[in-house]
């Protein structure tokens, strides 16, 4: 142990100047290395009640009865709740109010709860789930896509299997295909993703003497939450608290009522104690939303020239036995179904549909992720037909700002794919490619692959993607941020940190942070579809730009000078540049009355100005105008005897517009690559009639850290004039790349691709087997 | 609750199993909190391993290896001696689990859970390696593959433990091999794996060869049709690809979520053509 004494001190990090463009460290970082963070999940209140869902067990069934009698007369059992305890609508949904608190009589997949139990502690919560038997009777079930567009297929809903079927067209594809000189078609499948954070859905739920229900939840959407809740269990919505803390991952798994609605339901029945539900990895799996399956099919005709001309494609969604955000999944999907291409023809038809698997939901990607395998398969085999340079092909064809979109919506903010491209194509990576193949050693083969790829951000036109910031001085001389949009690790928390900083000139301990906390902060939409850091760092800017201004002028009576324009905020102080003289910040606030050392502004994103007359189906979401771009390039390297994958090194190119933080900017790139590499390369829900085989990360396999290479990330700082610092947000993009630019390179090392993810040996060691088609491998 | 009782020595450990007879023996639990933790065993009483000395440590001498059952993963692959002269047990624990596994797994523990996918177990085949297996009563010795009868079943009594493992030295200049195939590059379980000790003349051609592969049958196989087949052969692709027919006719695997039988089967065969690479340049 003399070894550990000799180490110097270990303490926070200094605390640097926050300044936009430079990589401050990110304002978490510290408490969370050290474990003193406090997730939902580390919240134990004194004198709590373990509660736990019963979960059906079946995917399809008729509910006939939940014998409870054995579980409540378990000592340590506080109470055994059913549908029939549930006062309100029992419903709860994003958009689509059709999944049930606890199931009344129809279990629609193997994880709906049936029954809520609330006992003393864990181990008798345990055994009192066991003891609780549903009276189930089996229904034939819908277990794929196919089968649940059958005439005769079982109704999962009464509106039918299908949730939302839409079409968005542009031009007349009717007649384009005869001027074609190549067209490619392919299907594609992919399976159902799990998110796989760390922090499986969990929280505390508590009604306080004064009647108010707060919850301290893992959440990406506080004060959504709210509404779900009153709406689901008939209650006030204004007389719910919900307190989000950090999250450990969410990546769309935590958008919209997970524990929610059950955690609130079992504290309104034990008179004021605290309630706290965890659920375990497997019930994670089981119950939790997932990244949809989907089917693709497409078709894709260019001119001679190269110019793509004419697409037609089907997208179908699985979305298992609840709406959640399917038919939002299904737009996204669509909204990008072409590409960042120049398209002026297209017809592009979509699919959600209802099953017994478990629920499709938000997932970063949300829908472009499966559409990016579709397309970029296409622009590969089309570049193979032309005898085109895959990347060449992409150039020619990648959307600029002026453009009109394959969903026929003009480009008016930035639009950087080209100069990511651009920027791929000087690489040594790319330009060293034919390197590559060439020094295989024995039984190996090589390949590289690109992808071209983007994502919309925020809500889409129909439903204001708006944010309130608020940020105050403290009496202390610092300032607060009362956040409003979760943080769930993409560090959007210490991105307004930064924003604050710098509008403010302060250092990094000069800024607090407080988590969102619905008795606090002010409604600001959900953390997701990229958008957190842009609409609420753009409220933050007008916020922090606001309370500047009156500081200066509140500062200026007390230094007794005329008028502000001498002054400027510095760290800890007020200047006057003139005189030089200083005014604490501490100072200035024990003058001013709490209400004047506040400042709250809002911002609403913006949408599109064009009506396209296509897409009448998506009441919400469509069109988007705010896209990132990305380009990425992927060396793979094939065993020929296993069939084993192996991604040796990456770049991804990206396009957020100007970069705040260029540490925490790569990180969300990679975070995203190495997320993508797993949807790739060995993530799948495995599903026998609805039942996942593998819940669990034993068998549910996310790639480790030695299987995704070094990833370089590179920026394309356009610059996003609407945005906070002209930036974009980058979230999801990052996710899209890897399974095309992977498969890009497969075909190019085996001459042909698996048309089904994830890209295992058993199906690799297939192409592999097969006669060599190197002769037309891409170049 | 579970008792847990942490013996320190030989005689504290048999007269604890002495007087609880049904307690469960554990060293690393790796794999015996997995299980409970699945609910497939609840043990009342579990009896620890871990501080015993005696089942410690890597011993050598002119035949070869002494490893104790205790020794973990990680001590195994830190020590010089398994480095030198079981090159192809050290390439196998270099592909067990994780550095956080090694470094609480054992030996033992690897041995006694008898998995078929257990990565040592085919090294230790191709070397013919003896168990040695202690009681209150005295000792024993027991080939491995005499040891392990079956998936999760193994020679041992009640009140035995194993304590060791003792394996020869391989002639000089031959070739060891192991290679694993998972479905990522760590914490995978082996979808099927080979270990090869193949002793060639200097003519390049096989004077020796012994292979047991993973993951393909109830136990670790070792198929003869196949060693004899390389006997005075060079190993060549056209020779290994005939030796590989043999293999795949001659494993028995299943399907499961991992992989199917049908690859399993054809990879077992797969993997024999790497030779063709590796065999020509010996490991020391
Ligand atoms: C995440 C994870 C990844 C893994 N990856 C791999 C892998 O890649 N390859 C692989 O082969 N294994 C793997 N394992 C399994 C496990 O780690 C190994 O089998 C390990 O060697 C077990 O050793 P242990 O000491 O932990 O065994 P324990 O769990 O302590 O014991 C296992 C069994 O052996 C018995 N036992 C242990 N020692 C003795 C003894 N000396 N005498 C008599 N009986 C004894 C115990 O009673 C018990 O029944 C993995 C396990 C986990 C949890």
């Amino acid at each position: 142990m003399t070894e550990r004494s000799a180490r110097p001190e270990l303490g926070p990090p200094q605390s640097p100047m926050l300044e936009i463009g430079a990589s401050v460290p990110r304002a978490d970082a510290w408490a969370k290395v050290i474990g003193a963070e406090h997730y939902a999940i580390d919240h134990y209140p004194l004198g709590l009640l373990w509660a736990g869902a019963r979960r059906a067990g079946l995917a399809h069934a008729r509910l006939r009865g939940v014998a409870i009698e054995a579980a409540r007369a378990l000592p340590g059992v506080v109470a055994v709740l059913t549908a029939a305890d549930v006062p309100g609508t029992n419903r709860q949904g994003i958009v689509h109010k059709d999944q049930p608190v606890l199931v009344e009589d129809h279990v629609r997949h193997w994880g709906d709860p049936v029954a809520l139990v609330l006992a003393e502690d864990r181990e008798t919560l345990r055994r009192a789930l066991a003891l609780v038997e549903p009276d189930l009777e089996p229904l034939p079930g819908v277990f794929d896509i196919a089968a649940a567009l059958r005439p005769d297929a079982p109704t999962l809903h009464p509106g039918g299997n299908v949730l939302l079927e839409a079409e968005i067209s542009t031009g007349d594809t009717a007649s384009a295909w005869d001027v074609c000189a190549a067209i490619v078609e392919g299907t594609f499948d992919l399976p159902f993703q799990d998110h796989g954070f760390l922090e499986t859905q969990n929280g505390v739920a508590q009604v306080e003497p004064d009647g108010i229900l707060t919850l301290t939840v893992s959440t990406q959407a506080p004060f959504r939450d709210r509404f779900e809740i009153a709406h689901a269990l008939g209650l006030d919505p204004l007389r719910i608290r919900v307190i989000s803390p950090y999250l450990g991952g969410a990546f769309g798994g935590k958008d919209g009522a997970t524990v929610q609605c059950l955690l609130a339901l079992a504290a309104l029945h034990v008179g004021g104690r605290p309630v706290k539900m965890v659920w375990e990895r497997e019930e994670c799996m089981i119950a939790g939303y997932k990244r949809h399956a989907a089917r693709l099919c497409y078709r894709l005709g260019a001119l001679t020239n190269g110019t793509l001309h004419a697409l037609d494609c089907q997208l179908y969604f699985d979305t298992g036995a609840y709406a959640h955000l399917g038919g939002e999944v299904m737009e996204l999907g669509l909204e990008h179904a072409g590409g960042p291409y120049r398209i002026a023809h297209t017809r592009m038809r979509g699919w959600a549909v209802y099953t017994n698997n478990p629920i499709g939901g938000a997932m970063r990607g949300f829908g472009v992720c499966q559409a990016s395998f579709g397309f970029e398969r296409m622009l590969d085999r089309l570049a193979a037909a032309l005898g085109r340079d895959r990347l060449d092909l992409r150039r020619q064809n990648a959307l600029r700002r002026g453009d009109r979109n394959a969903a026929g919506v003009t480009l008016v903010h930035s639009t950087g794919l080209a100069a990511c491209l651009e920027t791929l194509s000087r690489h040594p990576l790319w330009l060293e490619r034919d390197r590559w193949p060439d020094q295989a050693p024995p039984l190996k083969r090589r390949g590289v692959g690109v992808a071209a790829v983007f994502n919309a951000m925020g809500y889409g036109r129909g439903l204001p993607d708006a944010a309130i910031a608020k940020i105050a001085l403290t009496p202390d001389g610092r300032f607060r941020v009362d956040s409003a949009v979760s943080d769930m690790g993409q560090g959007n928390a210490s991105a307004f940190a930064q924003i604050a900083g710098q509008i403010l000139c302060q250092r990094a301990d000069a800024i607090e942070l407080v988590q969102p906390d619905t008795a606090r902060a002010l409604p600001s939409g959900s953390s997701s579809a990229g958008r957190t850091t842009y609409s609420y760092g753009n409220a933050l800017v007008r916020a922090c730009e606001a309370l500047r201004a009156k500081l200066l002028h509140r500062a200026s009576l007390l230094l007794m000078v005329d008028e502000p324009s001498g002054l400027a905020l510095l760290p800890g102080r007020v200047r006057h540049l003139p005189t030089g003289r200083d005014l604490p910040l501490a100072r200035l606030a024990a003058m001013l009355p709490e209400t004047d050392r506040v400042s709250i502004e809002q911002f609403v994103m913006p949408v599109s100005q064009e009506v396209p007359d296509t897409g009448k189906a998506f009441v919400i979401g469509f069109p988007h105008v705010l896209f990132a771009y990305a380009a990425h390039l992927a060396y793979v390297e094939i065993d020929t005897l296993t069939g084993k994958l192996e991604v040796c090194r990456y770049l991804a190119v990206t396009d957020g517009g100007r970069v705040l933080n260029p540490r925490n900017f790569d990180q969300q790139i990679q975070g995203a690559v190495a997320q993508g590499i797993g949807y790739a390369l060995c993530e799948e829900l495995r599903l026998q009639e609805g039942r996942i085989l593998n819940p669990d990360f034993a068998r549910y396999l996310l790639p480790t850290s030695l299987d995704v290479p070094d990833i370089a990330s590179l920026a394309v700082a356009t610059v996003e004039d609407t945005g906070p610092f002209g930036m974009k947000g980058i979230g999801e993009v990052g996710i899209n790349g890897p399974l095309p630019a992977i498969a890009s390179a497969v075909e190019a090392a085996l001459g042909r691709c698996p048309s089904q993810s994830p890209l295992e040996p058993r199906r690799l060691v297939a192409e592999v087997a097969a006669p060599s088609a190197s002769d037309d491998a891409p170049r | 609750m579970t008792q847990v009782l942490i013996p320190t020595s030989l005689p504290e450990l048999w007269s604890a199993l002495r007087e609880q007879p049904s307690a469960h023996l554990y060293a690393g639990g790796t794999d015996l909190l997995v299980k409970r933790r699945a609910g497939l065993l609840d043990p009342a009483i579990l009896i620890h391993l871990g501080r015993i000395d005696a089942l410690r440590g890597v011993t050598a001498d002119d035949d070869g290896l002494r490893l104790g059952a205790g020794c973990t993963h990680r001590e195994l692959l830190e020590d010089a001696q398994v480095r030198a002269v079981l090159p192809v047990l050290t390439q196998a624990l270099q592909t067990l689990g994780s550095p956080p596994i090694r470094a609480m797994g054992t030996l033992g523990g690897n041995l006694c859970t008898a998995s078929p996918a257990g990565d040592t177990l085919p090294p230790l085949y191709v070397l013919d390696a003896e168990v040695e297996l202690w009681s209150a009563g005295g000792e024993r010795r027991l080939l491995l593959r005499d040891f392990i009868l079956g998936p999760g079943r193994t020679a041992l009594q009640s009140g035995e433990i194993l304590a060791a493992v003792r394996v020869r030295r391989a002639p000089h200049g031959s070739v060891q091999h192991f290679e694993k195939v998972g479905l990522r590059n760590a914490l995978a379980c082996s979808l099927v794996s080979l270990a090869a000790l193949v002793q060639t003349n200097p003519a390049g051609r096989v004077k020796h060869a012994a292979f047991a592969w993973g993951s393909v049958g109830p136990t670790v196989i070792r198929v003869p049709e196949v060693e004899r087949h390389l006997i005075g052969q060079p190993l060549s692709l056209s020779v290994l690809s005939e030796a590989a027919v043999l293999a795949r006719r001659a494993v028995a695997p299943i399907d499961d979520l991992r992989a199917d039988a049908d690859y399993r089967r054809q990879v077992a065969g797969n993997l024999l053509l790497r030779l063709a690479e590796t065999g020509s340049a010996p490991e020391r």
